[in-house]
């Protein structure tokens, strides 16, 4: 009896710490083929979903479109191409982070990322973290973030993607990537273009999207390279650059213009060996963007900001179970506008992160923050998860965080209405995640609560001047699903997603729905492919949603609910080990359904897309 | 699916109340008309039984315009009895646009101006159905006022280019605009007196510091000099025209406040159109809302209301009533009463009515989202 225990502890330890290997490489990995490995290896008990190429490729056309059908975030879009913006958890757009590798790239002047300005075809992958996410990456990981991720392959390998695509309305997109790599260095590029007329019909109407004429061009170039066994450097570049109208509602027509310049560069310099990584990132972020009431005519309104940056951080690995991460991030902030001189702005940042392997089931990480601003205090926020995997199929997820949003140039600065008493919006958050993973199948199952006071909202004062308040205390919560199955039988190949949200985000005075947060959203992917053939189905519901705070129902006060639908279809032509060349037929909106996601501006009717993609 | 039938349910519950008012409104014009029979041969017995019977849905009750968006229009009765929401759309199924700047009253017709959306719909301000929508010619229209068969409207032209500012004429015989006429940067309301237009410039985004005057019968253009932001005007029981002007912040190039210019409520006399009086505030206050009633003058203060007679010599010192409201965006005054729009942009507004006499609220409505003009629909 005795041998047997000793046996079976010996066993056991064989296989931990063969699994203690296999982590400890794939940590390896993604320290060298990612920029932010805090994503991976400091999240146990947070629910992450990456959404990989395949995924993508599927979802191309827009970042929005791949997100609303993909995941349980909620969208609201001024018209198909517009600004877009998102909502995790009955929150807002500028509580929502996105991390371009790591770095938080939400704008300076509005708080948040206008989701029409990113291309996805640049990217390796899109994750999106739910939940408060702000030790790790700063202010607006109140929801959760959104991750833009490429990826450098220390590889041989020479690829090259080339995707051309025809659509109604004028649609023409066009992406070339190529990807180099081998033992010391990684190199990938990629530029993409798009150009639409957008001039859709206004279902039930005589009328037609009139001045939604867009086009962007996107450039990423991404280069790793091996300068010693143990040094790597690398660099990052994104260029966005995108001139679109501003189309009007139903009734209102719109004559206006917006041009904006993304420029995003990043030099990376890591040390990876046995127990500590170190890396050193150095960024400049530049962005601008000109407003043009008149299109036709020459005065324009415009801001800009560029953004300084400097990050260390420094992973240490004390033995197989405990690791730390320090982070120590300075940024500074140089605006100019129409609308506010040129303020500027420092922040400078500090950031504990712990991991720990208490048990063989129990992994839990602690971390802190503090972030020293100029012009007001910041809060020291934490952040407490862990994972609990009760067995093989079975784990469960718990973190509770404290996180802010910072005011943002436009709440500050602007006149007239600019406040600069403005103090950060907090929030405290919970969140507990139940996942079952079988060979054929995962779900998800999380329940959440966010308290967030200090809310930031533009009123007009008694004289009639806009000005933005910290006025608003509002309770979130809710629960979201998310399941995902894969099978087959014989050829036939089959994936299945869904993903379901109910979620109540009430104002805590007023007791009301904040507005544009839908209580039930819900969306369902199928995926068929048999040999050369596949077919992709993708369906989404949002529910109805108030468009004033009084919540009342009608067509002056809410939105009813709606559900969409898209069809696509692709056949691989030819496909050898060295090329594939693939076909595909994207019809959205089947049903020509009339539907809005922000008040009196219409949605596309159906419309259709042809694509070729050329591997080679 | 659940949610589509809710949505046919309510399309077609929808389409019947529309078609119930359409029926009512033609029942009402046959009843009108056995009605006015009689009442033609009642009339012969006994003029004092003669009863007047409503023109309109609309008719003998407050109309208070609201921005939005989306914009709309409220209606509440005289007696406060009825009240009704978005009776434009009600009406003709269709929304206005944004924003709606303002409504005009000619004869029976309601002139609805909207800026954005460039245009003017004209309805019957009694039954609120739409004639015509005057979609050409203009650019940024703010306000319409009516001389010898001619709509003139405010344009702005883009808010921020001072070259582009005009009047629009109108043929009202076939609402179409006629011909325009140049003036100073952001024109905006106006007035008719004698053949004499009279069009304050509160500057459009910016600042400006004129009253245009246009002598309709010989195209003659002059400008008075005021203070700065000229915006709400009425002719008083002496025939003089009265300006508020709000005064102007100051900024430097950053946008840091470097100084306030004045307000001030100035005379003017129409027919020569000198300065009569000139009241400056205080520096730094701006007043922004006036309306004029049966001798009176009542305007808006750091969200106080203070009165003052025709004969006045200078500003009054205390107020009569503080507003409770957030922000009061309209003001009118009528038959012993004073109306306040506090107006809403993410939530439905309130029209507050106080008793002039003893100065409380009396009575609150709530009308659509950014209320902003108060009309009495008699």
């Amino acid at each position: 009896m005795k041998k047997i225990s000793v046996f079976l502890v010996l066993v056991c330890w064989c296989f931990s710490s063969l699994a203690q290997t296999v982590t400890d490489s794939i940590q390896y990995l993604d320290e060298v083929v990612l920029s932010d490995t805090k994503l991976r290896a400091y999240t146990s008990g947070v629910k992450v979903r990456v959404l990989n190429d395949s995924v993508l490729a599927n979802n191309a056309q827009s970042l929005t479109g791949l997100l609303a059908f993909n995941s349980n975030l909620y969208f609201k879009e001024n018209g198909y191409g517009m600004v877009s913006s998102p909502s995790f958890r009955g929150t807002n757009a500028s509580q929502t982070a996105v991390i371009w590798n790591g770095i938080n790239i939400n704008s300076q002047l509005t708080g948040q990322t206008d989701f029409n300005t990113i291309n996805v075809n640049n990217f390796s992958d899109v994750t999106v973290r739910s939940g408060g996410g702000s030790v790790q990456y700063g202010s607006g990981a109140i929801g959760g973030s959104i991750h833009l991720n490429n990826k450098l392959l220390f590889e041989n390998h020479f690829e090259n993607k080339f995707q051309v695509s025809f659509g109604s309305f004028n649609t023409k997109q066009t992406s070339f990537n190529s990807s180099y790599g081998s033992n010391e260095i990684s190199i990938n590029a990629g530029v993409s273009y798009i150009n639409s007329d957008n001039d859709y019909k206004y279902l039930g109407t005589n009328k037609v999207n009139e001045n939604g004429q867009y086009n962007n061009v996107n450039f990423n170039f991404n280069l790793g390279y091996f300068v010693s066994n143990k040094d790597v450097l690398k660099m990052y570049h994104q260029t966005f650059i995108g001139d679109r109208h501003f189309s009007g509602t139903v009734s209102t027509p719109s004559k206006s213009g917006y041009e904006d310049e993304n420029y995003r560069t990043m030099l990376e310099w890591s040390r990876i060996a046995n127990k500590y990584t170190s890396k050193l990132k150095v960024a400049s972020l530049q962005e601008q963007f000109r407003y043009f009431e008149n299109k036709e005519k020459s005065n324009y309104s415009f801001g800009k900001v560029n953004t300084y940056l400097v990050n260390y951080n420094l992973n240490l690995k004390v033995s197989n179970k405990l690791q730390f991460k320090t982070v120590l991030d300075y940024n500074k902030y140089k605006g100019s506008g129409s609308s506010f001189g040129s303020p500027e702005r420092e922040a400078f940042s500090a950031t504990l992160l712990m991991n720990h392997k208490a048990t063989n089931k129990i992994v839990y990480n602690l971390n802190v923050r503090k972030d020293f601003t100029s012009g007001f205090t910041s809060p020291f926020v934490f952040a407490v998860d862990a994972g609990y995997t009760v067995n093989k199929f079975y784990e469960v997820k718990l973190n509770a965080s404290k996180n802010y949003r910072v005011p943002t140039f436009n709440d500050l600065y602007w006149n007239p209405g600019g406040n600069l008493n403005l103090v950060p919006e907090s929030s405290y958050q919970v969140d507990l995640g139940h996942q079952f993973t079988h060979k054929h199948f995962n779900v998800k199952l999380n329940s959440y609560y966010i308290n967030t006071s200090d809310l930031i909202q533009w009123q007009p004062n008694t004289s009639g001047i806009w000005s933005p308040k910290n006025v608003a205390k509002v309770n979130s919560y809710g629960a979201e699903l998310e399941f995902e199955t894969r099978f087959h039988f014989k050829a036939h190949h089959f994936n299945i997603t869904s993903h379901y949200s109910y979620t109540v985000s009430e104002n805590i005075e007023t007791k009301k729905q904040l507005i544009y947060v839908p209580f039930y959203k819900a969306n369902l992917a199928v995926a068929y492919s048999c040999k050369k053939f596949s077919v992709y189905y993708q369906y989404l519901y949002n529910g109805n949603v108030f468009t004033t705070t009084d919540n009342l129902r009608g067509r002056f006060y809410s939105l009813e609910a709606y559900a969409v639908s898209n069809i696509g279809f692709n056949y691989s032509v030819l496909k050898t080990k060295k090329q594939q060349l693939k076909a595909g037929v994207l019809i959205k909106n089947i049903y020509n359904k009339n539907y809005q996601n922000v008040a009196f501006r219409p949605m596309p009717n159906r419309n259709f897309n042809i694509q070729l993609y050329y591997q080679f | 699916m659940w949610h589509l039938d809710q949505c046919l349910t309510g399309i077609l519950t929808f389409n019947y109340i529309i078609n119930f008012k359409k029926q009512t409104s033609i029942m009402k014009k046959i009843i009108l008309s056995i009605f006015t029979l009689s009442l033609f041969v009642l009339s012969c017995s006994n003029d004092d039984d003669a009863v007047v019977l409503p023109l309109g849905d609309y008719e003998n009750g407050i109309l208070v315009s609201c921005e939005g968006g989306p914009s709309s229009i409220s209606f509440i009765s005289n007696d406060f009895m009825t009240t009704e929401n978005q009776i434009y759309f009600n009406v003709n199924n269709e929304e206005l646009g944004v924003y709606l700047q303002s409504v005009g009253f000619n004869d029976s017709d309601a002139y609805i101006v909207t800026d954005n959306a460039n245009t003017i719909n004209v309805v019957n301000r009694y039954t609120f159905e739409k004639k015509t929508t005057i979609t050409t010619g203009l650019s940024t229209p703010r306000y319409i006022a009516f001389l010898n068969g001619k709509g003139y409207v405010t344009n702005w032209g883009e808010g921020g280019v001072a070259s582009d500012d005009f009047i629009a004429v109108v043929d009202l015989a076939t609402n179409t605009v006629e011909s325009t006429i140049a003036v100073g940067e952001g024109p905006e309301q106006i007035l008719a007196v004698g053949n004499k237009l009279f069009v304050s410039h509160k500057g459009g985004y910016g600042s400006n510091n004129i009253v245009t005057v246009i002598n309709t019968a010989t195209n003659d253009v002059a400008t008075i000099t005021v203070n700065d932001n000229p915006d709400e005007m009425v002719i008083n029981n002496a025939g003089d025209l009265v300006v508020l002007c709000s005064g102007a912040v100051q900024y430097d190039a950053s946008w840091n406040v470097i100084g306030n210019t004045d307000g001030s409520i100035v005379k003017i006399n129409v027919s020569d159109n000198s300065i009569i009086s000139n009241f400056n505030f205080a520096n730094g206050v701006h007043p922004g809302l006036m309306a004029y009633n049966n001798g009176a003058l009542y305007y808006v203060s750091a969200n106080k209301v203070y009165t003052m007679g025709d004969a006045s010599t200078s500003l009054p010192t205390s107020s009569i009533i503080d507003l409770t409201a957030s922000y009061a965006y309209g003001l009118s005054v009528n038959n012993n009463k004073l109306y306040v729009a506090d107006a809403s942009f993410s939530a439905q507004s309130e029209l507050v009515v106080y008793d002039l006499s003893s100065k409380t609220i009396t009575n609150t409505f709530p009308v659509g989202l950014g209320a902003s003009k108060i009309y009495f629909n008699n």
